[in-house]
């Protein structure tokens, strides 16, 4: 009898771990990626990509209906993925990864996680700023942190820099989010790798001491916010105003169309950009296709598509821009590494934490 | 040797520092009922549970009908040991009928000797009628009877009561009482019973054992 | 004499249930530990910063939150599950069910539903800007506050509380509230004299859950800007790149936990009772009258509103702007995506959960106890720093199980087990294993263990008694179970993002695609899909529920 009971204690033990194998193995199946080494059998490329458009998704289906060469998407927060990256080291499947962000970009070459791109259609397309000095990640859009005004309240000729939003003149009426925002993060350091930290940590006290209300909400929230008559002025991304103007709510459409952009720092320092950049994995197995996938990246088609979809400004020159952004005409940028983004990160973190910018 | 015996038994509950029971002897012959007397916290309770083997002890030794089930390096698990068990408050199974109830612990019969032994369970307690109850549809002195049938119904080689009469109205006990015997009686069982009433003792029991804390 | 003991209970442990519980344990455990291990690092120079400007202020600002959350909880939760078990009134039996639907909305969705509709583009404001002509101040309008937080959370989350209570105060409190009735107490009186005592171990089993998905969420927090313990760990991990410091951050988030734990122990520890018979007759509601029943009608109406019917109608109203963008085929795939995960997972859980309750509750031994709260620690952990646990684990089994990889012939590839669902649906037991297993530990706590010796002394073993006795008896908690993993696995994020395997979406990625985006009008109809199928679970669950009391 002892015996019979003992069997029975682990026949539930074994089934219960059969289900585990059994569903797991099912499960995981249908979705492995790439039998595909890149031998003879289905050509892919796998992505790991922290950018989570709509549009991103469209250029892969198109790529794949151009090559025959499929796609494969992991999603994920570019930190995290860089993580995973870092942590799978020499049997990783991914092939590319994708992220807004120079410093994150940076971060990733840094961790020792891409190597060089070596494509001559890529070099001519995309502008020499616009990519890692040693190519390990190519740029494929670019955004600009500018200064948003009520149409209303606010004359252009007001308007002028960055520096000139931490003044006096514009206390109570700054609108800005968190500075858990990596847009803020990479604004700042863009400031200290210009002026150095001391100046970079006054603007920031300014700012702070000029917001008409604790940070909150996303950059879309800021221009609401001028429209409600909660400040007068934001900082925010450039293709929020795009999405604003064409929403599907007519009431964001409003809202889109009584604010104004601003470029600030024409003359002094330039508009603050970011980078949306693809690198290459260091151990990617399917290297040509990815490679491949870059160039199609970069190319007049896929960029326009990408600028008339999101309001992002292209890096290739040839896309077609939608007219909202052929309205603001030409700017100056920051001509900064966008290196500095990632190596002054912390510093620019330790100073929203000193200053109080929640 | 007796049919049951109980040598030197110790017990204490985890993180008790008295101990409930130490070395505690006690033995009975077949067909033998014996009463257990004491006031609560005694340990009367625990001394059932411990034969039952829900519980385990520090040291020492129980035999029942000559098998050893708590030994030396000796655990033998509830279910085999060949113990009835009327619990206080019954514990009949709420999902289940009576008739359910009662052949819960017939698994190892065939379907036809399971059918059989009910039907003399039924007659020996004498609730025929009752098999498709609920068990909260029962009064309490049916309710007991189920329980009884339910732990006689195995054939076990000794029967343990604690306080079966503790839920039962006083003109009810009397009569229960004299039933019960009877029942035993014609089963010819050997039982250990646990109470504080001197009656159930006079009415039911061969013999008497008292319990002190700690002895 | 203790040697003698400890041999038995050694050779005991080869019972398979006994085996199974310390197998399921450890493998939950080892990401727990990789993560705690990190405590005795040495912390580095990013350490000092992190002390001075972030952690007073964010574990403040953490404790108020969920100080803030738990009262709120508590109060409508049990108010509520009192209501609807001892009285009828108008629409009774709706509101029965219908105040769990709560549950079917994620916190970040409502969040960003709330926070737009309240907007200056929303309804609520074009209402009054159009209809009546007013320009109000922002500030009454501010949702993206730290009130406005308690109130998102409060709202979706005190179904835990209202579920847990409600169940017991209908099975078991018949007997209690029936004497205090006698007794002459007043409602008021009964409801703080006894039902608030008796139901503490309800309540305490609501709350933490609530406790911990506060402490653990992200979505709500970051978009509202409101600086937390787990802003904390993620600015270190995305801002400072320092993830050594985040999840040392975690490891002390985890210690705290495991010290609510013990004092989570403490105070259901000395109030373990079962009922005394095995008559538990279910509580038998009063009818009301006139003003009170139009009170208490009124008042779950309120609550129903607030925390289901509004943002489902501001959805649906969204989702008629956007559907035709939005909508295609993929939607189905990403559907059979999100069930057949979470069911496989939700299966999981429930049987682990259930073994290890089970060889808990039977041997009441310190390993036992301690194990059984460990395993359950998962639920207060910030996805993303469970996911790198997990992922950690993974990629290392497959770097030792490579030599297999070849020998079965799949060539040079490398990750297996770390690029397959098995990751990801590990991740999610880890996660949610407290959900499953708070009900069923109460399930069994409310059973206690006399059927279960009844049956082993009739000969029955501890697996058929498991099955034949256990399993029937605490059907409606394995039941509740399911019902809160299926539907937490739901909506889950962070762990889905990071840990799926290549090209896998579930609708809760698809919202966050969308929403992450602040494109809140395309994630209506993912949002609304995820609503819809927390919405059939937990509407088969009530019928089962009744079916069961009805017999």
């Amino acid at each position: 009898m002892g015996k019979k009971r003992m069997i029975s204690g682990w026949l539930v033990a074994v089934l219960a771990a059969g289900l585990l194998a059994g569903c797991g193995s099912q499960a995981g199946e249908g979705t492995a990626p790439a039998e595909d080494q890149g031998t003879n059998k289905e050509q892919a490329v796998n992505v790991y990509t922290a950018r989570h458009y709509e549009s991103d998704d469209k250029l892969f289906e198109m790529f794949t209906a151009k090559t025959g060469i499929k796609v494969n998407v992991v999603k994920g927060k570019a930190e995290e993925l860089i993580e995973r990256l870092k942590r799978e080291g020499e049997s990783t499947e991914a092939d590319l990864f994708i992220t807004v962000d120079g410093g994150v970009l940076n971060t990733a070459k840094e961790a020792g996680v891409l190597q060089p791109i070596q494509s001559e259609a890529v070099d001519q397309r995309v502008p020499k700023q616009l990519r890692d000095k040693d190519n390990q990640w190519v740029g494929i859009s670019t955004r600009a942190r500018v200064i948003v005004y009520s149409k209303e309240r606010v004359k252009p000729e007001q308007l002028s820099t960055y520096e000139d939003l931490a003044t006096d003149k514009w206390k109570g009426k700054v609108l800005v989010r968190s500075s858990t925002s990596l847009y803020n993060q990479s604004l700042l350091a863009s400031f200290i790798e210009l002026g150095g930290e001391q100046q970079a940590e006054e603007w920031a006290k300014g700012i702070v001491s000029n917001m008409a209300r604790k940070p909150e909400g996303a950059d879309r929230d800021q221009a609401k916010a001028i429209v409600a008559g909660v400040g007068d002025v934001a900082i925010m991304n450039t293709y929020y105003v795009g999405l604003l103007v064409n929403s599907k709510d007519p009431e964001e459409v409003k809202v889109g169309e009584s604010i104004g952009v601003f470029f600030p720092n024409q003359q002094t320092t330039g508009t603050h950009i970011n980078v949306s950049g693809v690198g290459l994995t260091k151990h990617s197995k399917n290297k040509e296709n990815a490679v491949k996938l870059i160039e199609f990246l970069t190319d007049k088609e896929a960029q326009t598509l990408l600028t008339q979809a999101n309001y992002e400004f292209p890096v290739n020159a040839e896309a077609d821009m939608p007219e909202l952004l052929k309205s603001w005409g030409e700017f100056k940028a920051q001509e900064i590494d966008f290196a500095a983004l990632g190596t002054h990160n912390k510093k620019a973190l330790e100073i929203f934490n000193k200053v109080g910018w929640k | 040797m007796n049919f049951f015996e109980i040598r030197d038994l110790s017990f204490r509950y985890q993180n008790a520092k008295e101990w409930t029971m130490q070395n505690f002897n006690l033995s009975i012959s077949q067909g033998q009922i014996v009463g257990v007397l004491g006031r609560s916290g005694s340990g009367k309770s625990t001394l059932l549970r411990l034969i039952a083997g829900l519980e385990e002890p520090a040291g020492g030794t129980i035999t029942i009908a000559g098998v050893a089930v708590v030994g030396q390096q000796k655990f033998v698990e509830p279910e085999e040991r060949g113990v009835g068990m009327v619990f206080q408050d019954y514990a009949l199974f709420p999902h289940i009928t009576v008739s359910q109830n009662i052949v819960f612990g017939l698994h190892r019969l065939s379907r036809a000797e399971r059918a059989k032994r009910l039907d003399e369970m039924l007659e020996l307690v004498q609730l025929r009628g009752y098999e498709r109850r609920y068990p909260h549809e029962l009064s309490g002195g049916q309710q007991q009877r189920v329980a009884l049938a339910r732990a006689l119904a195995p054939k076990p080689a000794i029967l343990l009561m604690d306080e079966p009469f503790s839920n039962l109205d006083a003109d009810l006990k009397g009569k229960i009482r004299q039933e019960l015997k009877e029942i035993l009686n014609r089963a010819k069982m050997t039982c250990i019973f646990v109470t504080h009433d001197n009656e159930d003792v006079d009415a039911i029991c061969d013999r008497v054992v008292y319990m002190e804390a700690g002895g | 004499m203790y040697r003698q003991t400890f041999r038995r209970s050694f050779a005991r442990i080869r019972n398979g249930w006994v085996a199974l519980s310390l197998l399921g344990v450890a493998a939950v455990l080892l990401p727990n530990l990789y993560i705690l291990l990190n405590l005795f690092h040495q912390p580095n120079e990013n350490w000092q910063h992190i002390r001075e400007y972030m952690l007073k202020d964010y574990v403040l600002q953490s404790l108020w939150l969920v100080l803030c959350t738990g009262i709120c909880t508590v109060l409508i939760g049990v108010t509520l599950a009192w209501l609807v078990s001892a009285y009828d009134f108008p629409l009774k039996r709706f509101f029965r069910w219908a105040l769990i639907l709560p549950l079917a909305i994620p916190p970040y969705i409502a969040a960003y539903t709330y926070s737009t509709m309240f907007s200056y583009t929303g309804a609520i404001q074009k209402f009054f800007r159009y209809q009546l002509g007013m320009t109000v101040d922002q500030k009454y309008f501010d949702v993206m506050s730290v009130k406005g937080a308690v109130f998102i959370f409060t709202m979706f989350l005190f179904p835990y509380v209202y579920l847990i209570t409600k169940a017991f105060l209908e099975r078991q409190s018949a007997a209690y509230i029936e004497s205090a009735r006698l007794l002459g107490k007043n409602s008021l009186q009964i409801f703080f004299q006894v039902v608030l005592p008796i139901s503490r171990s309800a309540i305490i089993g609501g709350v933490s859950l609530v406790v911990f998905e506060v402490l653990s969420d992200y979505g709500v927090t970051s978009y509202f800007g409101i600086p937390t313990f787990s802003t904390a760990i993620f600015q270190t991990w995305f801002g400072m790149y320092d993830l050594d410091s985040a999840v040392r951050l975690a490891a002390l988030l985890m210690t705290g936990i495991i010290g609510l734990f013990l004092l989570e122990k403490l105070l259901r520890s000395r109030v373990k009772f079962h009922s005394s018979t095995s008559k538990t007759r279910p509580l038998k509601p009063i009818k009301l009258g006139g003003l009170s029943a139009a009170a208490a009608f009124l008042f779950c109406l309120a609550i129903f509103s607030c925390a289901f019917l509004i943002p489902f109608v501001q959805l649906v109203a969204w989702a008629k702007l956007s559907y035709q963008d939005v909508v295609n085929r993929t939607f189905i795939q990403l559907t059979f995506n999100t069930l057949s995960v979470a069911v496989i997972a939700t299966v999981v859980i429930v049987v682990l959960a259930a073994v290890v309750a089970n060889v808990s509750r039977i041997r009441e031994s310190f390993f036992s106890e301690v194990a059984a709260k460990l395993i359950a620690m998962g639920y207060s952990i910030p996805g993303a720093v469970i996911a790198i646990g997990v992922l950690s684990v993974f990629i290392s089994l497959d770097q030792q199980l490579s030599g297999l990889y070849s020998l079965l012939g799949w060539g040079e590839k490398k990750l297996v087990l770390s690029l397959s669902l098995v990751m990801l649906v590990f991740a999610y037991v880890i996660r949610f294993l407290a959900v499953g297993f708070n009900p069923i530990e109460a399930g069994f706590e409310k059973v206690g263990k006399q059927y279960y010796e009844a049956s082993r002394m009739l000969g029955l073993g501890m697996t058929r008694t498991f099955f034949r006795v256990d399993l029937p008896m605490i059907r409606g908690a394995v039941l509740s179970a399911s019902i809160l993993a299926f539907v937490e696995i739901t909506k889950e994020l962070p762990l889905t993002l990071l840990l799926r395997p290549f090209n896998f979406e579930t609708l809760a990625t698809k919202t966050y695609q969308y929403a992450n985006d602040e494109q809140i009008i395309e994630a209506s109809i993912p949002s609304l899909l995820i609503i819809g199928i927390s919405m059939i679970s937990v509407l088969l669950f009530h019928r089962v529920g009744e079916e069961k009391q009805e017999r």
